[in-house]
């Protein structure tokens, strides 16, 4: 039987799936710990990705800026929390999402105004090869940016669930008073989940840098499929959300290709509203 | 505020409009002011849901495109533009009814985000539609001006016509506050469980105001695609329309009568004549602005513009 170009779809749909993962569990991450729906999320992916272009015009590729940028977004992200997120909590239940939603737009508004509209992309891409596999054609930036999501996917994995500090977000998320009386800091903590939420899109958009272009809007595409990723995977739950992150992913490639490229985000919309309705715990979420 | 006091606001209101538009020759002004008229209404109506019920959605450009998009059919296959108010209108609810009622089992963010994707679903299936114009969108023809019509040569009319809208929604603003039905919202963006251990059909009431708040914006969405003459699918139904009308409610200040007008009047300064001063639409000052004015108001004053003005008054 000819599968035709399926084989094909499914490795593409993984690989983009990964990357939807790495920004996915930064999201659920800042939620699990201080139940907070960053909407700017996706702002934050896309001043790496500008970043991630600045360092590449002094000569950095993306993976030697990589690291750069993950640190550079942590401390972006600890000092948000501390100077806005912060104030956000402690006023009424809607000054979060309106909070971050002001913050996706004034960070939009900034990127256009200062980086103008125009798409960028780095000049000196590492990857531009392609290999062939019994039949599949893979792009070589593709499979690094996938491959680079899974390594960095596995460490944070790694370090939520084996080392102390990852050891107290879990308690957060589990139960804040309880925390808090163990002796758990909450505001250090929630900074530092605040910081490693948002490092995840750091590292997300220097790997994104090898396949797509930078521009103003880019964010929001991605926030969203990141809202439905951790739906799916049940809002806070890490191992939820590479679950997700895959069935998103296989579902746009899919889609894209045996619907119509115009339509790709239907399903993916349409998966949400399904999760939410039927299962709104998610796939792997508690109640 | 009191039920004289909301009538007194509303005259001085009226009255000043009215004079502008009757003295205001620039076209340019006129036309900030149909904007604001409109965003006033647009705001005023998300308010309902998202302010006295405090569940925030993002999608409410749905119904202002339902509108525009009455507006432009009507318009193309020659049929009355009064028509087409009322058709949008009756679509805008039954949409409403139908989005509603299974999205108000959502609660919180589940709410919000749900409020995005079925807007996405609902622009995606436009801008991939023949019947609906795709990509491009219509372009209302041009009928000889009048009030049969609902076209004008000037701008001035089309102020009028939008402020008898923004009146008609801040009467019935004041009328929910002081309804069963506005208490209700009150009591559910308070504490639902408790509101509904009491017998508040919370669902049913906010599935009510949501079908009165889609009316008012298909509304508002069918006066603007007869100002404009234009209608598209990311004009009038894309997520920045519903971020326009969410972030009006929030500087005006949500759950108050006045906060969406003052929130329409600041988002139209700010967005379209300030940023038409300073390297126009395009370049992002106007989102650059708006935002940084969002982050001021959430972190220093969450209760928007309508709070200060109140703050202030308690202490006179």
């Amino acid at each position: 039987m000819d599968v035709g170009p399926l084989p094909q779809l499914i490795v593409s749909g993984i690989l983009t799936g990964l990357l939807f993962a790495l920004i996915s569990v930064g999201l659920t991450l800042i939620f699990g710990v201080m139940d907070v729906v960053n909407f700017a999320h996706g702002e934050f992916l896309m001043l790496a990705m500008y970043a991630t272009f600045g360092l590449g015009l002094i000569g950095l590729n993306p993976i030697l800026a990589l690291p750069v940028v993950v640190v550079a977004m942590f401390v972006l992200g600890a000092l948000v929390y501390r100077f806005f997120v912060k104030r956000l909590l402690a006023g009424p239940p809607e000054a979060v999402v309106f909070g971050t939603f002001g913050l996706l737009v004034f960070l939009q508004g900034a990127a256009q105004f200062f980086f103008t509209s125009d798409y960028r992309s780095v000049l000196n891409p590492p990857f531009s090869g392609t290999l062939h596999l019994g039949g599949i054609a893979i792009g070589e930036a593709q499979l690094a940016a996938g491959l680079g999501a899974l390594v960095l996917i596995a460490a944070i994995f790694g370090f939520v669930e084996y080392t102390e500090p990852g050891r107290a977000l879990r308690a957060l998320s589990e139960d804040r008073v309880a925390a808090q009386l163990m002796g758990i800091d909450v505001q250090r903590m929630n900074a530092f989940a605040f910081g490693l939420g948002i490092a995840c899109t750091g590292a997300a958009g220097a790997l994104l840098m090898l396949t797509y272009q930078a521009y103003p809007r880019i964010g929001t595409e991605f926030a969203l499929t990141a809202f439905v990723v951790v739906a799916l995977g049940g809002f806070g739950s890490v191992h939820g959300v590479l679950l997700g992150a895959l069935l998103v992913g296989l579902v746009e490639v899919l889609g894209g290709y045996y619907i119509a490229p115009a339509l790709k985000m239907l399903p993916v919309y349409a998966l949400y509203l399904a999760v939410v309705f039927l299962r709104p715990q998610g796939l792997l979420g508690r109640r | 505020m009191t039920v004289q006091r909301h009538v007194a606001v509303m005259a001085c209101v009226l009255a000043a409009t009215a004079l502008f538009t009757a003295f205001c020759h620039d076209q340019f002004l006129l036309s900030l002011a149909f904007t604001g008229l409109i965003f006033a209404v647009l705001g005023q109506s998300w308010n309902w849901i998202s302010g006295y019920a405090g569940q925030v959605s993002f999608g409410h450009a749905l119904f202002f495109g339902t509108g525009a998009y009455a507006s432009a059919l009507f318009a193309t296959h020659h049929g009355s533009p009064w028509l087409a108010l009322a058709c949008g209108a009756a679509v805008a609810v039954v949409l409403a009814l139908l989005v509603g009622f299974p999205c108000f089992a959502l609660r919180g963010h589940y709410f919000s985000i749900a409020t995005i994707a079925v807007a996405a679903i609902a622009e995606i299936v436009v801008v991939n539609t023949d019947a609906l114009g795709k990509a491009n969108g219509f372009e209302l023809p041009i009928l000889p001006p009048g009030l049969a019509s609902l076209q004008f040569a000037g701008k001035a009319p089309y102020v009028l016509v939008a402020l008898v809208l923004f009146a008609a929604a801040q009467i019935a603003t004041v009328a929910l506050e002081h309804s069963r039905t506005g208490y209700y919202l009150r009591a559910i963006r308070a504490n639902q469980e408790a509101a509904a251990s009491v017998g508040v059909d919370a669902r049913a009431v906010k599935v009510t105001a949501f079908a009165g708040a889609a009316a008012f914006a298909a509304l508002a969405g069918s006066l603007y695609a007869q100002q404009t003459l234009f209608v598209d699918a990311e004009s009038t139904l894309g997520l920045s329309v519903s971020i326009a009308i969410a972030l009006v409610g929030v500087v005006g200040g949500i759950g108050t009568v006045w906060g969406p007008p003052l929130g329409a009047f600041v988002y139209t300064f700010l967005a379209r004549y300030v940023a038409a001063l300073y390297g126009g639409h395009g370049r992002g000052f106007d989102l650059l602005l708006y935002g940084a004015l969002i982050l001021a108001i959430v972190s220093v004053q969450p209760e928007g513009i309508a709070g200060i003005a109140r703050r202030f008054r308690a202490r006179t």
